[in-house]
């Protein structure tokens, strides 16, 4: 048995790395000797120019049914689709990134959010040019009009906001906040309520399981309604409404993490679950007064999973509903009246943890093309369109014999470059024993899922670690909080298969094309510095603080104290070094962790190693009262401030 | 005939132009009952800090909690075990856009929307500190005065912005009170006067003791009546700022002072914790009593309890200094009176010992006013009540 280090003498071995690893951090600086890590001036390499992928991440069916309406965020564009010739029958281009699509009542008019943009662009269908171009918040995703069409409602992805626009003049009204990741939206049937769905949790205790938020706004009011939480999961997708003759419920897919527990028992099953939330929605209380029915239901087998939950609609008629799996290719057929039994059965509280839920209800599992996001389905309830995002297509299902009858190609690129390829498998979940979850399950949207997870020591709750977005990290190797992966390879390939996946992982080309995509996931464009780079005044104070050698009273700052000795701009802001910065528990076997890059910090929380600060200002108001992570102690509140929006910036 | 029907109607017009002043106008109106709200039933605590109204809803910050009054009843309590950042309520502002509430306590800002609360404080946020006192909202900002200064969230950006000693001219940076007034905000500093804010030009214009050594006037009118602001108000109407201290009563009008002390108002007292202001009204919360002014016919009335059981006194105080005392069958809870807020006629008061309803009654206000004198007023602001040295 070997016996655990004391604290004591962990403490000691600490200080040893932290002298010596100053003095590492010193001499490279003082001396100027380039760092074997370090990756050349300038910004980060640009991605290989890849073929124009489609990259149809989001569809809309015209009230008809006769025109499918495609968000390609990959070239830019939107498409239209003729259902029945089953031809693309018109392009536009849009704005950087479209992700979301939705039509005005009358048909007549679409709107495209333009996630890189921050603008929606309004589309006359009939001709299908872009008529005007509407500013939103940061990263606008779902949208919907209301009922009247006067209005139009934006999740605001970067902002955590939904933005309401005034679509006479086509100006933001007014924004209400949500949390976090607000990604899509739908206006009730009766257009009384406008819902919300974010994908990341609220910011919690990092030791308790997460919460998420349904929003539901009262369109007739315009005011926040309800915050409808969602115990236990994250990942809440596309949202489908009830058809009347069911009663007026929701379903919301997500993902349902057991990350408090060891990671290694993958191999037990059951660490992520996915399913649907079943919200039966307050409609009659007072705004701000309702409590919501939530129930959960996973839609997994026992034995297999059916990671990546995202689309989901139901058919008009009621009888059926689908729901698309991104990271499974797999889209299931749900019968409503047997789910309808089913969660009648046995008491809510358990549902959402049995695994023998979807046998009862599910119809089929279908086969889709790479990545299956959005699903709709068409006004005769006969079929079912789902946008195979990385297959550039959408799969046709017959529901009614819950069979796939089409697959319709878009037009997209043929080749399959190695990035493309990596993109796919980084969203297949087939690779993890009993498919329970893909790179891109933890990783949504290729960034972090704001939670800590216990990775891989079998101990419960020992090295709890936050998950760390994955976008711009090419040059910022060692990779995980303890610095011990030199390179993407040893982290996609062999480690993932031994201690995450529990499976033989990816063979040698698939982890090439997988690295090859890890390495290119690009950082989106920063919103708190002006297009021009230039500085506030509050920015350019922070800046002078981020940079200063001298404390408030004179005092000179060690080197080692200073923000840019670890955080250096020409390396993404870090120095690629373990530092101990006091922030180990008694939780964590080393206080030695990788200097994390601040590139868009502001879209990382929670900060440190155990996710444990909320905020920015946590970092130095709760976590650093001996001034281990930068001397921050004679530091007002003011400049403390004017620090965090300099941050903001990088 | 058309001809005639236009003299007829001219005729009409002119007597009921010229009757008005005689039906009314130069008699202020008098809240006639009190409803009051106590710990019996159900409001959280004794002591009610602020009250602000939304609509049909009233909210009540108290010294342990929130209470939502709606349709007579109390019908919601918040507290720290429901997710409020501290028990202690001092400051309550509803965002009209969102329908969402901010509310400055002495344990941070908590932002109540759709049944939960997200908090903000010193350690977790921007804040610059927890003892929070007045909140006001104007478009996407979140204005907190707190007992170091003022800090201002951008609900867009989440940018945090601070205002204290260091950067602008706080003499004190005990900021309690706060009022948006157009493109301007208010301030009111604890032993450092009133504050004004130019929000677009960055640019900040103190009102302090004229001479700057005093803490308080020299002369009636010449400037702020001290420099101990308790609170302030907006007038949207008159676009007039209302300034309350622990000494007297100020309004200015962008020109000149308009100070009020007992000894040559009506006012209850001069220790005012609040004002609020709108018409031709200015009301002043003060430690005996709630007063108001209504300036167009000079007359003060003022309003706190009985020496009997149960029964309300109202004082006049008309324009010629005289003054008359009525009585109604109800009172406010206490006369030490904290804040007020307005529900289209109605007043809804915070007091020491409860929430009061005050409710305006024509039919019964017309019956007291039938035992009462009627002088003419002076119709002159500046010139009623005049103001020794002192």
């Amino acid at each position: 048995m070997t016996r655990r280090p004391s604290r004591s003498a962990n403490r000691s071995h600490r200080s040893q790395w932290l002298v010596a690893a100053t003095f590492v951090t010193g001499a490279l600086l003082v001396a100027r000797i380039p760092c074997p890590l370090a990756a050349p001036p300038g910004s980060q390499a640009e991605a290989p120019a890849e073929p124009p992928y489609l990259t149809p991440a989001e569809i809309k069916l015209s009230p008809d049914g006769k025109k499918l309406f495609v968000a390609c965020e990959g070239n830019d564009s939107i498409l239209a689709v003729d259902t029945q010739t089953k031809q693309v029958v018109a392009r536009a281009p849009v704005g950087h990134r479209p992700r979301g699509i939705t039509l005005s009542p009358d048909g007549k008019t679409l709107y495209v959010s333009n996630a890189w943009s921050d603008t929606v662009s309004e589309v006359d269908v009939a001709s299908f040019q872009v008529k005007r171009t509407l500013n939103t918040g940061w990263g606008p995703v779902g949208l919907s009009t209301d009922r009247a069409g006067k209005t139009l409602y934006v999740a605001n992805s970067i902002a955590d906001s939904v933005s309401l626009i005034d679509l006479a003049s086509g100006t933001e009204i007014k924004r209400f906040s949500t949390h976090r990741y607000p990604e899509q939206v739908v206006l009730s049937r009766d257009g009384r309520r406008v819902y919300i769905s974010n994908v990341l949790p609220h910011l919690g205790p990092y030791d308790q399981p997460p919460v998420s938020e349904l929003l539901a706004l009262d369109a007739t009011k315009q005011v926040v309604a309800e915050r409808i939480l969602v115990p236990g999961v994250i990942e809440l997708r596309h949202i489908a409404e009830a058809p009347p003759r069911l009663g007026e419920y929701l379903l919301v897919p997500f993902m349902r993490p057991k990350n408090l527990g060891p990671l290694i028992q993958v191999s037990q099953g059951w660490m992520m679950t996915h399913g649907m939330a079943v919200v039966r929605p307050a409609l009659n209380a007072p705004v701000g007064e309702g409590q919501s029915k939530v129930t959960q239901v996973l839609l997994d087998d026992i034995d297999y999973y059916f990671a990546g939950n995202d689309g989901v609609a139901f058919t008009p008629d009621g009888r059926r509903a689908a729901v698309t799996s991104s990271d499974a290719d797999t889209v299931s057929i749900l019968d409503t009246a047997k789910l309808a039994r089913r969660l009648q059965q046995g008491p809510a509280e358990e549902l959402a943890d049995r695994l023998d839920s979807a046998a009862t209800f599910v119809v089929a599992r279908l086969g889709t093309g790479h990545n299956p996001t959005s699903v709709v389905t068409s006004p005769d309830s006969r079929w079912a369109y789902v946008a195979n995002r990385l297959d550039d297509s959408l799969t046709i299902v017959d529901m009614a014999q819950a069979k796939v009858a089409a697959t319709l190609s878009l037009g997209g690129p043929k080749e399959i470059t190695p990035l493309r390829r990596g993109e796919q498998l980084f969203h297949a979940a087939k690779y993890c024993f009993q498919g329970q979850f893909a790179c891109g399950t933890c990783h949504p949207n290729s960034h972090l899922d704001g939670l800590a997870w216990n990775l891989e020591t079998p101990q419960l709750g020992r090295d709890r670690v936050a998950n760390r977005t994955l976008r711009g990290i090419r040059e910022t190797a060692p990779y995980k909080w303890n610095g011990h992966n030199p390179d993407i390879a040893t982290q996609c390939g062999p480690r993932i298969a031994k201690f995450l996946f529990r499976s033989e992982g990816f063979n040698t080309q698939e982890l090439e094309a997988l690295v090859t995509y890890v390495n290119n996931i690009p950082l989106a464009p920063n919103r708190h510095l002006a297009p021009d780079g230039q500085l506030t005044e509050a920015q350019e104070r922070g800046k002078a603080i981020f940079y200063r050698k001298n404390t408030n009273d004179g005092r000179a700052v060690p080197i080692q104290s200073r923000c840019d000795t670890c955080h250096p701009a020409e390396t993404h802001y870090t120095n690629r070094i373990s530092t101990e910065v006091g922030s180990a528990t008694k939780y964590d076997t080393s206080g030695l962790l990788d200097t994390p890059q601040l590139d868009r910090v502001y879209e990382d929380a929670p900060y440190l190693h155990n996710g444990e600060a909320l905020t920015l200002e946590e970092i130095w108001t709760v976590f650093n009262n001996y001034d281990t992570h930068g001397i921050t102690s004679d530091m007002g509140k003011e400049q403390l401030n004017d620090l965090i929006e300099f941050l903001k910036t990088l | 005939m058309a001809t005639t029907m236009k003299r007829v109607l001219l005729a009409v017009t002119l007597v009921v132009v010229a009757a008005t002043p005689f039906l009314g106008a130069e008699r202020p109106h008098l809240i006639t009952r009190w409803e009051n709200y106590t710990t019996a039933t159900g409001m959280p605590d004794a002591k009610v800090f602020c009250v602000a109204v939304d609509g049909n809803r009233v909210w009540a910050g108290t010294e342990d909690g929130l209470a939502l009054i709606e349709n007579g009843k109390v019908v919601k309590v918040y507290k720290p075990e429901d997710g409020l950042a501290h028990r202690a309520v001092m400051g309550v502002a509803v965002d009209k856009n969102t329908g969402d509430l901010w509310i400055a306590t002495f344990g941070g800002v908590s932002h109540l929307s759709g049944g939960h609360f997200e908090n903000f404080t010193n350690l977790t946020s921007g804040l610059l500190n927890d003892i929070c006192y007045g909140i006001a909202v104007v478009d996407q900002y979140v204005w907190v005065t707190t007992t170091a200064g003022v800090s201002r969230y951008n609900t867009y950006s989440g940018e945090w912005t601070s205002w204290s000693e260091k950067n602008a001219p706080f003499h004190e940076p005990w900021a309690y009170g706060v009022a948006p007034a157009g493109n301007k905000m208010y301030f009111a500093i604890w032993g450092g006067g009133l504050l004004e804010y130019d929000v677009a030009g960055n640019y900040w214009k103190p009102y302090t003791d004229p001479d700057e050594e005093m803490e308080t006037v020299l002369f009636r009118n010449q400037g702020l009546i001290h420099i101990i602001v308790s609170n302030v108000a907006w007038n949207p109407d008159t676009q007039m700022v209302w300034a309350s201290t622990y000494f007297g009563l100020s309004g200015y009008d962008g020109r000149n002072w308009h100070n009020y002390l007992t000894m040559d108002s009506g006012l209850a007292s001069d220790f005012v914790n609040a004002p609020k202001s709108r018409r031709n009204e200015v009301w002043a919360c003060t430690d005996k009593g709630l007063s108001m002014l209504d300036y167009s016919t000079n007359t003060w009335v003022s309003y706190w309890p009985g020496k009997q059981k149960s029964q309300g006194e109202i004082e006049i105080t008309w324009p010629d200094r005289s003054k008359q005392k009525l009585f109604t069958p109800t009172a406010l809870a206490h006369n030490y009176i904290l804040n007020l807020d307005f529900q289209g006629e109605d007043i809804w008061v915070a007091t020491a010992q409860g929430l009061s309803h005050g409710i305006r009654e024509p039919q019964k206000e017309a019956q007291l006013y039938a035992h009462t004198r009627n002088p003419r007023s002076t119709g002159d602001l500046a010139s009623g009540h005049p103001q020794e040295g002192h």
